[in-house]
């Protein structure tokens, strides 16, 4: 099996800093877009997000996950804290305009992942208002009291909603916490 | 009831930290309250969620558009920097500084309520009442020309700005509008044009004889109705400057937000630093799809 991009990176191969950047640019970029205030903002993140990744590419462990998902991982965790870093206001997308999320197409993993797969499925068995909490938490970046005031819902439906949607895409991930913990 | 951990089991309220750790970020007081668990059962807790959560925001992810390519450029550069200064791949490779390449800065998304709806005739964009909010930094238009600024060395020289709108004008499914002069002084011998790739979400305004502004005393600022969205809410394209020595100009436009379906450009005279309600006295010019 031929290394992923990340371990070429962490091995030192420079060509594969560009390839990282064509393979995942997108993907980073569209997160920055939807969990940042401006496109400013957003290209600012972009390059903290990359200057993350060159960082932790030797932590990557391909056994344990996609590189996709890692990427992702490290993308939402800067996201997030800049997010906090900033002032109460949400990110760019109003709710009431929000776009269209794309969602991945059970079946294509080659294109996507296992990971979005697996997350696409765990979310088409959620009831409607459970699916919209989650996306407008994990895609659009609102928090759960935006979320909760946004649909008129009791934030504590919001925090449970969420947590229960959460535990369910992670059973459908299959992930061995043991093993994680033994490795950890 | 609890969630059953990866060993043993987390409350509801210590699984709820974990959840909003992923989700939003915690307080540092919510932060003091979830280090007191048990941090291995913690630990692999978190990790397992962060992983659903980066999962579900993958899918989410699907025809995701392409990193710009200048911003493409400067990551690329700003890696080589990283590595260069690690002793890493990259090391020795010649590098630029880190010049970025003029934009409109774009207005903060936060509307307030508006008692008109958004128009569709050109027209009636001049009745329209817009709820903006303010633009903190002007950007500097590109002269059409005038080379933009190179931002790695040893990659291939950068495409101006208006040589960027050439081929974005040449390509079929990119939207096209003139923008007509209306009465306001500044429009005076005005023409304009403006060009918009909605696959890309790039675009560009183009200018001959667009009257200098004073940016102390004035800014123009740029107006996308957007078709997709609510009508009262145009998507905000910043404000910018006309220098006094220009005369044709090309700028780069970065709106706000997502624009779904582009319907119509409008470019108002305000106030220094863009303002949150219009009046509708200076729009210069505008431009509708037809």
């Amino acid at each position: 099996m031929s290394p992923s991009v990340l371990q070429r990176i962490a091995s030192g191969d420079s060509a594969a800093v560009r390839e990282c950047i064509e393979q995942y640019g997108a993907l980073v970029w569209s997160l920055a877009r939807r969990l940042s205030r401006s496109p400013s903002d957003a290209e600012d993140a972009t390059q903290e997000i990359f200057l993350d990744i060159w960082r932790s590419a030797a932590r990557f462990d391909a056994t344990q996950g996609s590189d996709k998902v890692f990427i992702a991982m490290i993308a939402r965790r800067r996201l997030i804290d800049r997010l906090r870093k900033t002032s109460a206001e949400p990110p760019m997308d109003p709710v009431e305009a929000l776009e269209a999320v794309a969602w991945a197409d059970p079946g294509t993993s080659s294109e996507t992942s296992l990971e979005a797969e697996q997350a696409t499925r765990a979310l088409a068995e959620l009831r409607p208002e459970q699916r919209q909490v989650l996306e407008l938490g994990l895609i659009h970046g609102l928090t759960q009291s935006e979320i909760a005031t946004r649909l008129s819902m009791p934030l504590g439906t919001v925090k449970s909603f969420m947590r229960r949607g959460l535990i369910r895409v992670r059973e459908f991930m299959n992930i061995d916490a043991e093993r994680i913990l033994s490795e950890g | 009831m609890a969630e059953p951990g990866p060993q043993g089991q987390l409350d509801d309220a210590m699984m709820d930290l974990l959840v909003k750790q992923v989700t939003e970020g915690l307080s540092p007081a919510e932060q003091r309250a979830l280090d007191v668990l048990d941090s291995a059962v913690a630990s692999a807790n978190l990790r397992q969620l962060e992983r659903a959560a980066a999962a579900v925001a993958l899918a989410g992810c699907a025809n995701a558009p392409p990193l710009p390519a200048d911003l493409a450029r400067r990551i690329e550069h700003q890696a080589l920097e990283h590595y260069a200064g690690a002793g890493l791949p990259g090391a020795g490779l010649p590098g630029a500084g880190h010049a970025r390449p003029a934009t409109i800065k774009p207005a903060r998304w936060a509307p307030k309520s508006g008692n008109y709806g958004w128009l569709a005739a050109a027209a009636c964009l001049l009745l329209a009442v817009f709820a903006w909010n303010r633009s903190p930094h002007p950007a500097a238009p590109v002269a059409a020309g005038t080379p933009a600024p190179a931002v790695i060395a040893p990659l291939a020289k950068p495409p101006t700005a208006a040589e960027e709108r050439e081929a974005m004008l040449a390509k079929s499914d990119s939207l096209k509008l003139t923008l007509g002069a209306t009465k306001d002084p500044a429009a005076a011998g005005v023409s304009g044009d403006v060009v918009w790739d909605p696959v890309t979400q790039r675009g560009f305004l183009h200018f001959v004889g667009l009257a200098p502004n004073d940016p102390a005393l004035r800014q123009y600022q740029l107006w996308i109705f957007d078709g997709g969205r609510d009508q009262r809410y145009p998507v905000d394209g910043g404000v910018f400057d006309i220098p006094a020595n220009a005369t044709e100009v090309v700028i780069p436009i970065h709106a706000a937000l997502p624009v779904l379906s582009a319907k119509a450009f409008a470019v108002t005279v305000e106030k220094p630093g863009g303002v949150v309600v219009s009046g509708r006295e200076h729009v210069v010019v505008l431009g509708a799809a037809s």
